[in-house]
C-alpha cells in the first residue's frame, strides 16, 4: 500500500512537473470535479425556454442556448458526466477482460495462446466504429450499452498490451525463482507478473479513456449513443451542426471541449509513457492506440 | 362542368391566394418567354426510391412532376385545369366521370397516349400491390371503360362530390401501358423532361423532351439534382454558386437565406404535424388520458422552434385552405397545462400507468427529436416523467407504418383537398389501419368520413358534415395536430423565374428559366 501510494505521488509529481501534462492533469481534474458534483451547481440541463432558443453567450448563459433555450454551458457540464463515466466504464470492461486474456496467453502460450490471442485478432479485425453500432443495434440505445460496446473494443488492446509484458518478463529470474520455491501458475501470473507489468497498463487506461471518449462521441454523433434529453457532447455537436450559421457556438463550444478533453488524455498518457519508460530501463513501454 | 365547382373550392381558392401572395412567384406565358434555357443544378435532400408515380414518397417529390404529367391541374387557387385531360363531364348523379384526352401527347418512348393507357395505369392504381399510395384514393371507384382511344369513363361506386372526382383525376398520372411492370427503374412518363442518367446516391440529370406537348416548354435544357447528406453542405453550396436552387431543405435554412437574398417558394399544399397515438394500448386507451394531450402541446413553441414559423398552428388536420378547416378549435385547444392536468386527473390513472410508455423518435429529422422533446419537458413539468425511443431511418419507419408505438409524430398530407383524403394517411385509415387496426375503434369516426363523402349538398349540409368530423376528430383524439409547416420548399437563386407552384408542393421545373 505504501509502495502504491509512493509510486502514485511520484508519477504525478511528475507529471506535475511538466507543464503540458500538468495544464491537462489540471484541466481533467476540474472537469472530473465539475462533473460528480453539478447536481450542486446552480445549472440546469433540461429547463427550456422557448422563447430564448439559440441566444448567444451572455452572463446568463456562459456557452449561449440551445434551440430549446436550454443552457449549453449546463449540457456541457452533465455531458462531460456522460462522457468520463461512459470512458470509466469502458475501461474497466475492456481491463477486466483484456488483462487476464494477456495474462494467460502470455503466460502459458502454447494452445491457450494460440486460441486466445486468435479470438483477440477477430476482435481487432472489426472497425470499432461499426462493432459498437452493431452491439447498440442488438442491445438498443442507452448509455450502458454505449459503454459495454466501447469497453468491448477496447478488450484487444489491453489484451495485446498484457501479452507482450508478459512475455518480457516471463523469463526472468525472479519469476523462474517463484517458481523454483512451487509458486502455482495463478500466484506467478497475478502476484509476480501483473505488478511489475502495470506500467504500460496504466498508460493503455489513459489512452483508453481519450479513445473511450471519442467513440462515444463518434456514436452520439451518428445518432446511437444515449437519448436525448441526456447530454452529451457527441449529441451537441450532432444537433449543433445543424446551427451553424445562426449559433456556431452551440457546436463548437462543446467541440472545444470534447478535444481539450481528449488531448489532455493524450498528453498524459505521453507524459505516463516518458516517465514509466525512464523509470523501467527494461523493457520499455508500448503505446497502443487503435483509431475510433 | 369544369367550371362548375363547388362553392368550398372557390373558398379554398381565395384563401389559398390571400395566404400565399407575398411569398408566390407564379410562372406567366409572358415571363415564360423571357426566360432562358441551360441547366438549372438543383440540390436535393435524400435520394429517390423509385420512378413509380404512384409512390408519392416525399424523396420522389422533385421527380414525379417533371416526368409525368396528370389528368388534371390545380393552380394555386385550388381551380382544376386541364392537363393531359381536354375535357371532363361529371355524370348529374355524380356516379361517373368521362374523361377526354389530349391529341398528340407523346410518351417518353414515343407511343401516343391513347385510353388504354390510362386504363392500364388505373388497373395499378386499384392493385392492392401495385397501387401504392394512389391505392386508397382508388377506393371509391367502380370500374371504368375507355369508349375510344380518346375518352375514359370512371364510375364510382356511389354518388361522389365533384371535388372528390377531381382530385383522383389529379392524382392519376399516366404510365405508358407497355411500360407498367418496369416503371419502378425506367420511367414511362410524358413529363417535360426525360432521365437522362442516375447515380445512385449521388445525382440524377434530366434532360428536355423535345416532344413535349406544352408549348415553349420546357425552358430549361437540363436539370442536375445533386444529393446532399445535410440542409447545411446543400445551403453552402447554393451560396457559393454550385448550386441554383434548393429543393426540401429546412425551414430555418430557408429564412436564413431569404434574409440573404434568395428567393424563397412556399407552395399551397403544405403538411400537417400529427401527434400519432395507439389508442389500442394502454395508457392511450384512455379517452381522457388522450385528450389531455389536445392542450398539453405547446404549438406555438413546436412551430417556432421545429420549423422556424414558418407554417401556421393547427388543432385540427387540415391546412388553413381546407374547406373543413376551423380556426376556432386552434383558439379553444391552445397550449393549457392546467386543463391538461385536470384532464389527466380524471383519467384514473396512477402515476406509473401514466408513465408506461414512450414517445417514439424519428432520429433522423432534427424536427422530429426537438418537438419530441418539448412534449417530453411539458410532462415532466405535470411529474410525468417519460422516456424517448429514438429510432433512425428505416428502423423509425418500419415502426410507423406497422404502428408498432404508442406515440410518435408524424407529418399527413392531402390537408388541402378534400377532407375525406386525409384517411389516406395511416393514422386516419378508416379500414386496413396499421396503428389502430380492424374494426377500428373508433367508428363514429368512420362514419363521420362517410357522411363527409356522401353529403353532395346543400352548402348547409356540407358544413355540418365538415363541423361534425372535427368534433370528431378531437373528441376521439388518437391524433393530435399541432402545425402545418412546408414540404418541397425552394430556396433558389434571383437568376431564377418562373415557378410554378404545384398543389401537392412537387417540383415543376418546365416553366423555370434563368433571367436575363
Amino acid at each position: 500500500m505504501n509502495r502504491a501510494w509512493n509510486s502514485t505521488l511520484w508519477l504525478l509529481s511528475g507529471l506535475m512537473a511538466r507543464p503540458a501534462s500538468a495544464a491537462a492533469l489540471l484541466f481533467l481534474a476540474a472537469m472530473v470535479i465539475v462533473s460528480l458534483f453539478a447536481d450542486l451547481l446552480p445549472i440546469d440541463p433540461f429547463a427550456q425556454r422557448l422563447t430564448d432558443a439559440l441566444k448567444g453567450p451572455s452572463a446568463a448563459n456562459w456557452f449561449g442556448t440551445d434551440e430549446l433555450g436550454r443552457d449549453i454551458f449546463a449540457r456541457v457540464i452533465y455531458g462531460a458526466r456522460t462522457s468520463l463515466s461512459t470512458a470509466a466504464a469502458a475501461v474497466v470492461i475492456a481491463a477486466s477482460v483484456g488483462i487476464p486474456v494477456g495474462l494467460v496467453a502470455g503466460f502459458f502460450g502454447d494452445w491457450r495462446d494460440t486460441v486466445l490471442m486468435r479470438f483477440i485478432d477477430v476482435l481487432l479485425a472489426l472497425p470499432a466504429i461499426l462493432f459498437a453500432m452493431a452491439l447498440i443495434a442488438v442491445l438498443g440505445r442507452s448509455q450502458m450499452a454505449a459503454f459495454i460496446a466501447v469497453g468491448i473494443t477496447g478488450i484487444p488492446n489491453f489484451a495485446r498490451i498484457t501479452r507482450a509484458r508478459v512475455l518480457s518478463l516471463r523469463k526472468s529470474d525472479f519469476v523462474t525463482a517463484v517458481e523454483a520455491f512451487g509458486g502455482s501458475s495463478g500466484y506467478n501470473m497475478f502476484r509476480t507478473i501483473l505488478p511489475n507489468a502495470w506500467s504500460p497498463i496504466l498508460v493503455q487506461v489513459v489512452v483508453l479513456c481519450s479513445v473511450a471518449i471519442l467513440l462515444e462521441a463518434a456514436l452520439a454523433f451518428l445518432g446511437v449513443g444515449v437519448a436525448p434529453p441526456t447530454p452529451s457532447w457527441g449529441e451537441m455537436l450532432r444537433t449543433g451542426k445543424s446551427y451553424l450559421y445562426e449559433a456556431p457556438y452551440y457546436a463548437v463550444l462543446p467541440g472545444v471541449i470534447l478535444t481539450l478533453t481528449i488531448l489532455s488524455f493524450d498528453v498524459i498518457g505521453r507524459a505516463l509513457a516518458s516517465l514509466l519508460e525512464d523509470r523501467h530501463d527494461a523493457g520499455g513501454v508500448q503505446i497502443e492506440r487503435t483509431a475510433s | 362542368m369544369k367550371n362548375a365547382l363547388l362553392r368550398p373550392i372557390r373558398t379554398l381558392g381565395v384563401l389559398l391566394a390571400l395566404a400565399t401572395a407575398p411569398a408566390l412567384v407564379i410562372a406567366t406565358p409572358s415571363q415564360a418567354e423571357e426566360l432562358q434555357g441551360g441547366t438549372m443544378h438543383v440540390g436535393v435532400l435524400a435520394d429517390m426510391t423509385n420512378f413509380d408515380p404512384m409512390q408519392f414518397s416525399t424523396v420522389n417529390f422533385p421527380l414525379i412532376k417533371n416526368l409525368y404529367d396528370s389528368l388534371i391541374e390545380y393552380t394555386p387557387e385550388g381551380e382544376a385545369i386541364p392537363s393531359l385531360a381536354t375535357d371532363w363531364t361529371i355524370a348529374e348523379d355524380h356516379m361517373s366521370v368521362s374523361v377526354t384526352l389530349r391529341e398528340g401527347v407523346k410518351f417518353h418512348s414515343g407511343a401516343v397516349l391513347t385510353s388504354a393507357d390510362i386504363a392500364a395505369t388505373l388497373a395499378k392504381a386499384t392493385d392492392p400491390k401495385k397501387g401504392k399510395n394512389v391505392y386508397s384514393t382508388m377506393a371509391i371507384v367502380k370500374d371504368w371503360t375507355t369508349p375510344d382511344d380518346k375518352t375514359v369513363v370512371i364510375n364510382f361506386k356511389a354518388a361522389t362530390p365533384d371535388r372528390q372526382m377531381l382530385d383522383l383525376l389529379q392524382f392519376v398520372m399516366p404510365i405508358e401501358a407497355a411500360g407498367i411492370e418496369t416503371v419502378e427503374t425506367v420511367p414511362a412518363g410524358t413529363g417535360a423532361y426525360k432521365l437522362d442518367s442516375r447515380a445512385v446516391g449521388q445525382n440524377i440529370v434530366l434532360t428536355a423532351n423535345e416532344d413535349y406537348w406544352r408549348e415553349n416548354e420546357p425552358i430549361l435544357g437540363e436539370v442536375r439534382f445533386t444529393i446532399f447528406s445535410d440542409d447545411a453542405s446543400a445551403s453552402a453550396a447554393l451560396e457559393s454558386g454550385g448550386l441554383e436552387m434548393v429543393y426540401g431543405g429546412a425551414a430555418r435554412s430557408a429564412v436564413r437565406l431569404q434574409d440573404a437574398g434568395y428567393q424563397v417558394i412556399r407552395g399551397p399544399g403544405p403538411l400537417v404535424q400529427v401527434f400519432r397515438i395507439n389508442a389500442t394500448k394502454a395508457p392511450f386507451d384512455n379517452a381522457k388520458f388522450r385528450q389531455a394531450f389536445n392542450y398539453l402541446l405547446d404549438r406555438e413553441g413546436i412551430l417556432r422552434v421545429g420549423y422556424a414559423g414558418l407554417g401556421e398552428v393547427v388543432a385540427l388536420p387540415w391546412a388553413p385552405a381546407s374547406p373543413a378547416f376551423d380556426a376556432s378549435y386552434t383558439e379553444k385547444y391552445a397550449f393549457n397545462p392546467d386543463k391538461a392536468r385536470e384532464l389527466f386527473t380524471e383519467s384514473g390513472l396512477s402515476k406509473a400507468e401514466m408513465e408506461d410508455w414512450k414517445l417514439l423518435v424519428y432520429g433522423t429529422d432534427a424536427a422530429s427529436t426537438t418537438i419530441s422533446q418539448i412534449v417530453q419537458a411539458a410532462l415532466a413539468d405535470l411529474d410525468i416523467n417519460i422516456e424517448l425511443d429514438v429510432r433512425e431511418g428505416s428502423e423509425y419507419v418500419e415502426a410507423q407504418l406497422s404502428g408498432d408505438y404508442k406515440a410518435t409524430f408524424g407529418g399527413v398530407g392531402n390537408v388541402q383537398k378534400f377532407p375525406s383524403r386525409v384517411s389516406t394517411n395511416s393514422i386516419y385509415r378508416t379500414a386496413n389501419n396499421p396503428v389502430l387496426k380492424d374494426p377500428h375503434p373508433f367508428p363514429e369516426y368512420v362514419a363521420a368520413i362517410e357522411r363527409v363523402n356522401t353529403t353532395l349538398g346543400p352548402d348547409e349540409a356540407v358544413k355540418a358534415a365538415y363541423d361534425h368530423l372535427n368534433q370528431v376528430l378531437v373528441e376521439s383524439s388518437f391524433a393530435i395536430p399541432t402545425n402545418s409547416y412546408e414540404i418541397g420548399l425552394i430556396v433558389a437563386s434571383p437568376k431564377l423565374s418562373g415557378f410554378t407552384l404545384d398543389i401537392d408542393n412537387l417540383l415543376v421545373a418546365r416553366t423555370i428559366g434563368f433571367k436575363e
